[in-house]
């Protein structure tokens, strides 16, 4: 395969969310295969690291570490003396042309041979629109949240208005394209995030750990407070299973309260942050989430890449795309503690049950492998380079 | 809830229909297994499944002595066989059903027993949820409210609601009516739940979360219900409605069959119209012949008049037996063209035209607004022209009829450029005005223009294509609405600045200057003033409770501290000493909500303000916990409600609490994990530091003969029933007239119930003394307290005297709100059902003593930290000087 160039696009590379993970995945397989790959941030968090290698050139938009905000109307906020306002908004508007501006002399650099750009975030799409017009640069938009979760917000207006006329406008699960689809988008594919590690543990091994795992930042919307319900509804049962809680936020203090007044603090542990996700789930059993909104969540996948079983709060509609219900785990409704504790219980209880879902889950993780993914990634360059007439097959 | 001896009948019976659920069997039973209502008895009957299944239901009722199996010997192919073997086999006052692949909230069998108990109904129905999507099913149109004692002849939309097993029913009932489930056919919940409504005499709904439905998408198998592509479903469901039919004719009902159609027609009928395409040709024969049949069975034409345009046309030309129309009619609303142009202008109306045309017949088939299906190839832009080809057509009507022009406008100026090609169409663009230029296509028919803005999904190819001139850059684009346009760029400042101006002249204008949102944020940004405090009760509905005391002890003690009252009405309350009175929510209020640094509140006040970082907020409370709060009720707090709770519990730095017993439930349902004072209540040291004279001035002041005996009647505010409150009334009046001369009874209502009576409409012997500011006083003066489920009973306790509870609806109040205590055994009197043991216990001073033992316990456990200091001992604590 000819050499390719590859742009991603995105808020901040060297923060630390889900978003940069994937990016950095992809871009480690295109590197290894020989692609040139460059990152357009466009702004950065001072003195941390990225999950990039040294060797991809970035480029900073907003090196003076400006932060625009949201779009503000200015007549009305001119007339009610917003001075301060109206202000900021004027800066946004000249910084956003002038932005621009530099995105297009970056874009220079390439000359007239074919980048791929992908905009992993909403938010950095409003700095091409002066490249959209030029004929050797192809436009992939993401979006990483789920048509359902993202609704109401700022970034689907964003979407709206800029993500009508890319190449391709990327969605995580086959129900966020449809629902796109209806909205009249004619641009929509679907690409599954890659996992960035599959490696089968053994389901007695997995079993013999006794440990329920959770992770994600300590926040109210992860439900981690419904989690620890759910445990102290069966902590009879539970023997010398554990639950295991990784992350940090600050929720942190009130999560270990709700275990003390709940007596759980010989059953769940906040093990706050973890550098090795992928060694933390080998030493667990079952992965267990219950958040009340997601887009395709990571953790899950990567769960399934190790073989634990999950089991998940019907939370996005990319959850019965990850886990295949009284298959490779359990869905159960949102806030149900009840529901999610008996599930609990199935599992812990029935070892062969345990062992056949493990298997099936590191099975059906196998659409998530970095290969598969990314076998996918040059269909659909080829697509958006025109060199392919037929649409890729999902 | 008392434990019932075997023999009993159980309350309740649930009947379990299994066939091949052996993946989700396990659930259905666990969720039966673990329900808050434990007097159930389960049947579980399974279909001759061929999986696994009756070996797991074998494994779960073994060691459940309320769960039993039963396997018929053969599958009956359908639900009603195994729903009536459970009906036959169980004993319950009430039935419910479960299938065996669904499940059932974890309180789903308390709330509806307690509800047909309530109602007396002869079923009742609960929410069910559909697991694709979570929503409530028929949520907005029966299930968003308690609906009680209704009947299908008044609220016709229950037929939409055909489910069976959302519903809990009288046993009598289906035995009385002889109604079970029709055997031998499918789609039985029709018939059953047809003939169930029209055979009660009242049906009520709750609405509360019961039936968890498993919707399992591109299942391998679907359900029987869902194979819409046999024709023998179709045949299926119109052997059910026959049935429903021919009993509403019998049962002499026939004069609800036309709303009995209108649900046949918006869905019934509609699933398969919308399927129609995926016919076969033999379906589509079959169809046609059975429908045309039953249609005019049962209803005429007019029942298609009100329903939308696209059900009224083709059940009318179903019922018309035209065939060819029918095909045409739905060609054109594919956008195919139609064997004949039959859509026709007349009488300033656009029509389908059937092929026999009859006088009436225009008004079923007319049609609003026209299909045009226009699709844009080959478009081209350069500096001096946007160019493409249209392909267009109008289904139905005939092209010699039709011109059309295109038209290119700027919405900003309203410069348009047109163009009435017919093959390519060229717009020259000549002199072009910044702004934004969107393509329309108006389509001239018999006078009428047709106008359609050109949408991305009309045009074959897109491409984001620029050219540009001397004064202008042209894009190609679409906007946030997927509308294309071309969009004129200026490249002189000029004619930047023009266009700027023009948008702005476009936009709306602005709302006034100082908004309250304004004011506010200025105000927050004012210092603390660290000698201020502000109080608070019950929502600035009194001057009363602990907030009141500690507000009086502060003032008594000299201390130099400038208060502040809120109140929801200031003019009508006094309040002694120094205090400033503002009206609750005013700016005023909010003012001095924000620079106080102290809050002294007995319910919550957190979400007025936000709370600044020095702010010490004590939180009194307004007594002891007696119904379940916050997360130890039994249902988990919905999202908004743990938010708005963790709003309030994350401000509070100090909580007051009465005893150790109500520490640990603070602490448990309110997830609260700052500070408490367990000091006793504030409130109560009135009760302990006035002596007999005070008692004598407050009865002078209430105009009570000094040496009558007083019986204080205190029963608490039942929010369900708006009416509660007449029941009160009516129980004192038959008080007192059992009460002797020497006695006077003193009614305390809710404050929210205290306007609703007048001292007129109560006997001689009674004092409503509802309005009277603080409660406290009348303990003081009261020598017995009638009460139910109030914390008034907590603080009367301190004064050692008799208390009588009176319950007469102790298991509604259980359901529905939960208890810490087992009244009958922990409370502190003797508990009363009905008016004649509280009259017995009245006149029985020596019955009422031996309740002493139970009594001391309770003020004990309850009481004993209350000695006159508690309002000190919180001030040391949390005022500084």
């Amino acid at each position: 395969m000819e050499n390719k160039k590859v742009v991603f696009v995105l808020n901040e590379y060297n923060g630390h969310g889900g978003a940069q993970r994937v990016a950095a995945i992809l871009s480690e397989e295109f590197i290894k295969d020989g692609h040139e790959v460059s990152i357009l941030s466009i702004n950065e968090s001072k003195d941390e690291d990225s999950y990039f290698t040294n060797e991809i050139p970035v480029t900073v938009l907003h090196e003076d570490n400006y932060r625009a905000g949201l779009p503000k109307e200015l007549s009305s906020n001119l007339k009610a003396f917003r001075l301060n306002t109206v202000m900021k908004e004027v800066i946004r508007r000249k910084q956003l042309e002038k932005r621009r501006k530099d995105v297009k002399k970056y874009f220079e650099q390439f000359g007239d041979s074919d980048v791929f750009v992908i905009v992993v975030q909403v938010w950095g799409m409003q700095w091409l629109e002066e490249v959209l017009y030029k004929k050797n640069i192809h436009i992939i938009g993401q979006s990483h949240e789920s048509y359902a979760a993202g609704r109401f917000t700022k970034r689907y207006k964003n979407i709206l208005k800029y993500y009508r006329q890319v190449s391709k406008f990327l969605l995580l699960t086959q129900k966020d394209e449809e629902s796109f689809q209806n909205e009249g988008f004619q641009n929509t594919g679907m690409i599954y995030n890659p996992t960035p590690f599959r490696d089968q543990v053994d389901p007695e091994k997995l079993f013999s750990n006794k440990v329920l795992v959770s992770s994600g930042r300590l926040v109210e919307g992860k439900g981690f407070d419904v989690l620890i319900e759910a445990i102290s509804l069966i902590k009879e049962e539970l023997g010398e299973w554990k639950l295991h809680i990784y992350g940090d936020g600050p929720e942190r203090e009130s999560l270990e309260n709700l275990i003390k007044i709940l007596e759980l603090e010989d059953h769940v542990f906040l093990k706050g942050q973890t550098n090795n996700i992928e060694e933390s789930l080998k030493k667990s059993s079952i992965f267990v989430l219950t958040s009340k909104a997601e887009g395709l969540p990571m953790s899950l996948i990567e769960a399934h890449s190790c073989g634990l079983p999950c089991i998940s709060t019907d939370c996005a509609p990319g959850i019965r795309e990850i886990i295949i219900d009284y298959k490779t785990g359990y869905i159960t409704p949102v806030d149900d503690a009840h529901l999610i504790s008996r599930h609990i219980l199935r599992l812990i209880q029935n070892p062969d049950v345990f062992n056949q879902f493990s298997k099936e889950a590191f099975q059906s993780s196998l659409k998530f492998d970095r290969s598969v993914i990314k076998k996918q990634w040059y269909e659909l360059f080829e697509e958006v380079g025109g060199y392919k007439n037929d649409t890729i097959n999902q | 809830m008392t434990q019932l001896t075997n023999n009993q009948r159980p309350k309740l019976s649930v009947v379990v229909i299994a066939y091949n659920n052996e993946l989700y069997i396990d659930e259905a039973l666990e969720s039966l297994y673990h329900q808050t209502l434990k007097d159930i008895e389960v049947v579980v009957v399974n279909d001759f499944s061929t999986d696994n299944t009756k070996e797991l239901i074998d494994e779960y009722v073994k060691d459940k002595p309320n769960f039993k199996a039963i396997h018929l010997q053969e599958n009956s192919g359908g639900c009603s066989v195994p729903r009536n073997t459970g009906i036959e086999n169980s004993t319950g006052e009430y039935v419910m059903f479960l299938d065996g692949d669904d499940w059932y909230t974890v309180d789903a069998c308390e709330k509806m027993v307690e509800a047909i108990e309530r109602t007396g109904s002869d079923f009742v129905g609960g929410q069910v949820i559909r697991t694709n999507n979570y929503e409530i099913w028929y949520h907005k149109q029966i299930y968003s409210k308690e609906i009680i004692n209704t009947n299908i002849r008044e609220f016709s939309t229950l037929f939409y609601d055909s489910l069976s097993v959302n519903k809990i029913y009288q046993r009598s009932f289906l035995d009385k009516n002889n109604l079970r489930f029709p055997e031998g056919i499918h789609y039985e919940d029709i018939v059953f739940t047809g003939k169930a409504y029209f055979l009660a005499d009242a049906i009520s709904f709750i609405p509360e979360p019961i039936y968890y439905w498993r919707v399992v998408e591109n299942a391998e198998d679907k359900s029987i219900t869902n194979r819409r592509f046999e024709f023998d479903n179709f045949r299926n469901r119109i052997v059910a409605h026959r049935m429903f039919d021919e009993f509403l004719r019998g049962k002499g009902d026939g004069r609800y069959q036309n709303h009995k159609n209108n649900k046949f027609l918006r869905h019934d009928l509609k699933l398969y119209v919308n399927d129609y395409d995926e016919f076969d040709e033999e379906y589509k024969e079959q169809f046609h012949q059975l429908i045309h049949e039953y249609l005019h069975e049962v209803m005429d034409e007019y029942a298609f008049i009100n329903l939308p345009e696209r059900e009224r046309i083709i059940y009318y030309l179903l019922y018309i037996d035209d065939r060819e129309a029918f095909q045409d009619y739905i060609s054109y609303l594919n956008g195919e063209e139609t064997n004949q142009f039959r859509i026709k202008f007349e009488g300033g109306e656009y029509y389908f035209e059937a092929s026999v045309s009859k006088p009436n017949s225009n008004k079923f088939l007319s049609i609003s607004s026209l299909n045009i299906e226009a699709e844009l190839t080959d478009i081209r832009i350069d500096s001096n022209m946007l160019s493409f080809t249209p392909y267009l057509s109008v289904p139905g009507i005939n092209p010699q009829e039709v011109h059309f022009e295109w038209l290119l406008k700027n919405r900003q100026t309203g410069h348009a450029l047109r163009s009435k090609n017919k093959q390519t169409v060229k717009l020259l663009l000549l002199n072009m005005e910044a702004g934004n230029y969107y393509l329309s296509l108006h389509m001239h028919h018999q006078g009428n223009i047709h106008r359609n803005v050109i949408k991305k999904q009309q045009l074959e190819n897109f491409a984001n294509e620029e050219v540009e001139n001397s004064r202008f850059k042209l894009r190609l684009f679409v906007n946030h609405k997927n509308t294309f346009g071309l969009k004129v760029l200026p490249k002189k400042t000029k004619d930047k600045v023009k266009l700027f101006i023009l948008k702005r002249k476009k936009q709306k204008k602005s709302q006034n200057l100082f908004d309250k949102e304004k004011i506010s944020q200025l105000y927050s940004k004012l210092p603390l003033k660290s000698n201020w405090i502000l109080f608070e009760s019950h929502m600035g509905k009194q001057y009363s409770d602990s907030p009141r005391a500690i507000y009086e002890e502060l003032v008594k003690s000299g201390r130099n501290y400038k208060y502040i009252w809120s109140l929801e009405n200031p003019d009508q309350v006094d309040i002694p000493g120094p205090a400033i009175k503002v009206k609750r929510n005013s700016m005023k209020h909010f003012y001095y909500l924000v620079r106080s640094k102290f809050w002294v509140d007995n319910q919550g006040l957190a979400h007025l303000a936000p709370k600044r970082k020095d702010q010490v907020y004590l939180q009194t409370w307004h007594g002891t916990p007696l119904k379940k709060m916050g997360f130890d009720q039994k249902k988990r707090p919905d999202r908004n409600e743990i938010a708005k709770l963790k709003r309030q519990t994350d401000a509070w730095d100090y909580f007051v609490s009465p005893n150790a017993y109500s520490t640990k439930i603070f602490r448990r349902a309110f997830r609260y994990h700052g500070e408490i004072l367990e000091t006793g209540y504030p409130r109560n040291d009135l009760l302990l530091n006035t002596d007999e004279n005070y008692s004598i001035e407050m009865k002078k002041r209430f105009d009570i003969p000094v040496d009558k005996k007083l019986i204080l009647f205190a029963p608490t505010f039942r929010d369900w029933d708006e009416n509660s409150y007449q029941k009160a009334i009516s129980d004192i009046h038959v008080l007192s007239q059992k009460i002797n001369e020497e006695t006077v009874i003193l009614l305390r209502l809710h404050y929210l119930l205290s306007s609703k009576i007048s001292q007129t409409d109560l006997p001689k012997n009674v004092i409503n003394l509802s309005e009277h500011e603080d409660i406290q006083d009348l303990y003081k003066i009261s020598d017995i307290l009638i009460t139910d489920y109030s914390s008034v009973m907590f603080d009367f306790a301190i004064l050692q005297r008799p208390i009588i509870l009176y319950c007469y609806d102790l298991e509604q109040y259980q359901s529905r709100r939960g208890m810490y205590l087992e009244l009958e055994q922990e409370g502190p009197g003797p508990l009363c059902t009905n008016l004649d043991e509280v009259i017995y216990y009245i006149s029985n001073p020596a019955a009422l003593e031996s309740y002493k033992k139970q009594y001391e316990k309770f003020h004990e456990v309850f009481s004993s930290l209350e000695d006159g200091a508690a309002t000190r001992r919180v001030i040391n604590k949390v005022f500084d000087y």
